[in-house]
């Protein structure tokens, strides 16, 4: 038996818009998304393009939108008919391959990260709050900036939910020395805080664990 | 309570020394200290390169922190607690035994006596290890395989956590990053590494990197035993191919360690990992395809000796449909001494539960059904020789991290690579940085060569697709070169090896320019063809089993001659493996 789906293509080098075109695969067991993306690769189509990396979702590299949903292509069974196609609302590099580097050069520009320690010898007494580490389950996949809805997002270097999974992870750190709660505001929080439509492939809850922990709720 | 508030600051965000040229159309950066690879051991060298004072370029295959590190367990030893009666000559002699005494008994000795202070510098990094509830760095209550004291903490969200420490770290260094480049080999001047050739896949640029002093922090091999891995697919060997390649020697490439239990179906599945011997408890067994029970007493095992024990009892016509063998819980269940080890590990053992969930279902991941088990290549205990400052023996060329040889030896203890690329990665960052001082970079025009070479890859119309190479090398070497070994099968490989180095001289590529997987398949191919040939070479030259190393036509280990490392090193084109005393 066959399943037959269509994969969003585009590569900017020759074309002004992004093109679905369908293929077909022989099924098998269980087969996931991100295995027929290689078999496409590997026997039908050399130019096909699409990330990946663990295979067993744990370093989130592999998310595409599945049907217009975000799904990681390594844990989601492919069905006929299925239209696969780049995470919504970034930019793309080419066909499913979106333009992720923003995402680095934001830790830089956001201070995404805690200050210099001091040289310990013995490690420090720290409490973790259990919300913390729910947090650093992140798998920074991107899905929740995928579905957020938010235009006034779009264009800032990072903002949107993915920044404020960051903001709130550093809030709850001990050693965090910068208001995260005001860099939210400045971002534009307000607008979060009764959408509830950015969605997280590791149920993360974003909008209580994160948006409402930083506008102090 | 937080100190005082300060709003996020425009500080400056990159090292303003590290020149940005594109002279005669090359692209080419320039800085004291090249980090390739962005795992813990890379980051962490960046990071400590940059303390003492260097400009430093790291240059990711993937998006930084994307490598092992960030789908580790996260699981770590730290020194040895006196108060429980554990000693750091107790944890050397723990890894030299455990790695069958192939270990470079002076880097044991530097990773044990570093191990809590790269958790404490590695917390620095944004990272907390689980703590107990007064605040206090908790140890696990059950150490490991091989260790004789409890020596290792917990990063309570697994590797992801650690993942993202190592992204804000190298955020908060000024080091240029360059994400989601490959290198294609190291740049030679007069016998001295003077940086790296790389392409860079979202353009499909060439860009040159010329360095001061380099170091090669890019893991290991897992995948070059693809599917049969839990690595990540970029694992391939690059770091041994470009330390090989501008001159470095690799000692012990014939240890690849094996994790005994990794998932056999559905296929998108085979490879991830369900277990160490650890898993089976006291009383877990392993059955056959007709419920002959082949393994008990499995939990003091090491992860080589019941890998053997399951590709032997496959080979012998052992195997179920799926082609593994099954692992028995249930006695765990029935036995009331196996309560507590049940209970523990519902606690501990989630994230091997998960996959076994996702895989089998409910029942197997409750105990209650045997599930199917294969051996999955996990680590490279071999690895680019060097001596305890991670200095290889090519001037100006380092080595940290899982690129790393000797450390471990023939076996590598559960806990101990997460504190090598933290203790190794540290001093390669310091020494590197160091040494930079009294170097000069060399003149552009060394990377013509590598240049052109780059540019010819795009859109060849030669007869054979890199990934058709890649996955008949991949299957070779989990055929010939895998958990259990013989000479004449040995000798296939070597041939197999030769016939795809042949094939990849005749390449097929598409000419799209950006995200081109097949460039990035072609480069990944040479490397991989140098990884499996120094892997299968070492592997021959071993008459003996010894760590994870097993030979069935010699299957004991030998004792009558002293023991021996296997080192190698290209002689002209050649590949030459020699033995030298270990220890010496």
């Amino acid at each position: 038996m066959n399943i037959r789906i269509s994969i969003k293509r585009f590569n900017p080098e020759t074309d002004a818009q992004p093109q679905w075109a369908e293929y077909e695969v022989p099924a098998r067991e269980r087969m996931t998304v991100l295995e027929t993306l290689m078999y496409l690769y590997e026997n039908t189509d050399p130019t096909l393009a699409f990330r990946f990396g663990c295979r067993f979702h744990k370093c989130g590299l592999c998310a595409v939108e599945v049907n217009g949903r975000p799904r990681m292509a390594c844990f989601t069974e492919v069905r006929d008919g299925m239209r696969i196609g780049p995470l919504g609302r970034m930019p793309v590099l080419r066909d499913l391959v979106i333009d992720r580097a923003g995402f680095f050069k934001g830790l830089r520009e956001l201070e995404l990260f805690i200050p210099e320690q001091k040289e310990l010898s013995e490690p420090a007494l720290i409490r973790q709050a259990e919300a913390h580490a729910k947090l650093l389950l992140c798998l920074e996949c991107l899905s929740c900036n995928a579905t957020c809805p938010e235009d006034g997002f779009l264009g800032k270097s990072l903002a949107g939910p993915y920044a404020f999974v960051k903001l709130a992870q550093l809030h709850f750190d001990p050693r965090n020395r910068i208001d995260r709660q005001g860099q939210a505001r400045d971002l534009g929080l307000d607008k979060c805080l009764k959408c509830r439509k950015c969605y997280c492939v590791n149920g993360i809850d974003i909008q209580r664990q994160a948006i409402g922990v930083l506008a102090g709720d | 309570m937080l100190g005082a508030m300060i709003p996020a600051s425009s500080i400056e965000k990159e090292d303003p020394r590290i020149p940005c040229g594109q002279e005669s159309g090359m692209q080419v950066r320039k800085a004291d200290v090249l980090v390739i690879g962005s795992g813990g051991a890379g980051v962490m060298a960046a990071v400590e390169a940059e303390r003492a004072g260097a400009s430093v370029i790291i240059v990711s295959k993937e998006p930084l922190g994307y490598g092992d590190t960030r789908i580790s367990l996260g699981v770590m030893s730290v020194s040895p607690d006196p108060a429980i009666g554990d000693s750091e000559e107790a944890f050397v002699e723990d890894m030299i035994r455990g790695g069958d005494h192939l270990n470079d008994p002076g880097l044991v000795r530097v990773l044990v006596r570093g191990a809590m202070d790269a958790a404490i510098n590695f917390e620095g990094f944004g990272h907390i290890f689980s703590r107990d509830d007064n605040g206090v760095l908790k140890r696990l209550e059950l150490p490991p395989g091989g260790h004789r004291a409890s020596r290792a903490i917990l990063s309570p969200g697994v590797g992801i956590s650690m993942g993202h420490a190592i992204r804000s770290a190298a955020a908060r260094a000024r080091s240029l990053v360059l994400e989601e480049t490959l290198c294609s080999e190291l740049l030679v001047c007069d016998g001295e590494v003077v940086g790296a050739q790389a392409l860079q896949i979202a353009t499909g640029e060439p860009i040159a990197l010329l360095a001061k002093c380099t170091i090669v922090a890019a893991g290991g091999a897992g995948a070059l035993y693809y599917p049969h891995t839990d690595c990540m697919p970029a694992v391939v060997g690059d770091s041994f191919s470009l330390g090989l390649a501008a001159g470095a020697e690799l000692v012990d490439m014939e240890q690849v360690q094996f994790i005994p239990f990794g998932i056999t179906h559905p296929p998108a599945m085979l490879g991830a990992p369900c277990g160490e011997p650890a898993m089976a408890g006291p009383f877990g067994r392993l059955l056959n395809n007709k419920g002959a029970v082949v393994l008990e007493n499995i939990m003091p095992m090491t992860r080589a000796q019941v890998a053997r024990i399951i590709v032997e009892e496959i080979r012998k016509g052992g195997a179920t449909p799926h082609g593994g063998l099954l692992l028995d819980q249930r006695p765990n269940l029935e036995n009331p001494n196996g309560q507590f080890f049940v209970t523990l590990l519902k606690k501990m053992g989630g994230p091997f539960l998960d996959i076994v969930r996702t895989a089998y279902g409910e029942k197997a991941a409750n105990l209650e059904e045997p599930w199917d088990v294969l051996p999955s290549s996990h680590y490279n205990m071999g690895g680019l020789k060097t001596d305890e400052w991670c200095r290889t023996c090519v001037p100006a060329l380092y080595a940290c991290g899982q690129a790393q040889g000797g450390v471990m030896g023939g076996n590598r203890l559960g806990s101990t690579s997460l504190t090598e690329i933290f203790v190794f990665g540290k001093r390669a960052g310091r020494t590197a940085a160091g040494e930079a001082k009294g170097r000069r970079l060399a003149e552009e025009g060394v990377a013509r060569q590598a240049i052109e070479k780059l540019k010819s890859l795009r859109g060849s119309r030669g007869a054979s697709r890199p990934i058709v190479l890649k996955r008949a090398l991949q299957r070779l070497m989990w055929e010939k070169v895998g958990p259990l070994r013989d000479g004449p099968g040995i000798e296939d490989a070597l041939q197999g090896i030769q016939s795809i180095r042949g094939k990849a001289k005749d390449l097929c590529t598409s000419a799209v320019k950006p995200c081109n997987a097949e460039l990035t398949d072609a480069i990944e191919l040479t490397h991989m063809l140098a990884a499996a040939e120094a892997t299968t070479i070492s592997a021959l030259e071993r008459r003996e089993s010894r760590g994870a190393h097993v030979r069935s036509d010699f299957p004991a280990r030998d004792d009558e001659n002293p023991v021996q490392n296997m080192v190698v090193q290209m002689r002209g084109s050649q590949c030459r493996v020699r033995r030298v005393e270990a220890g010496r």
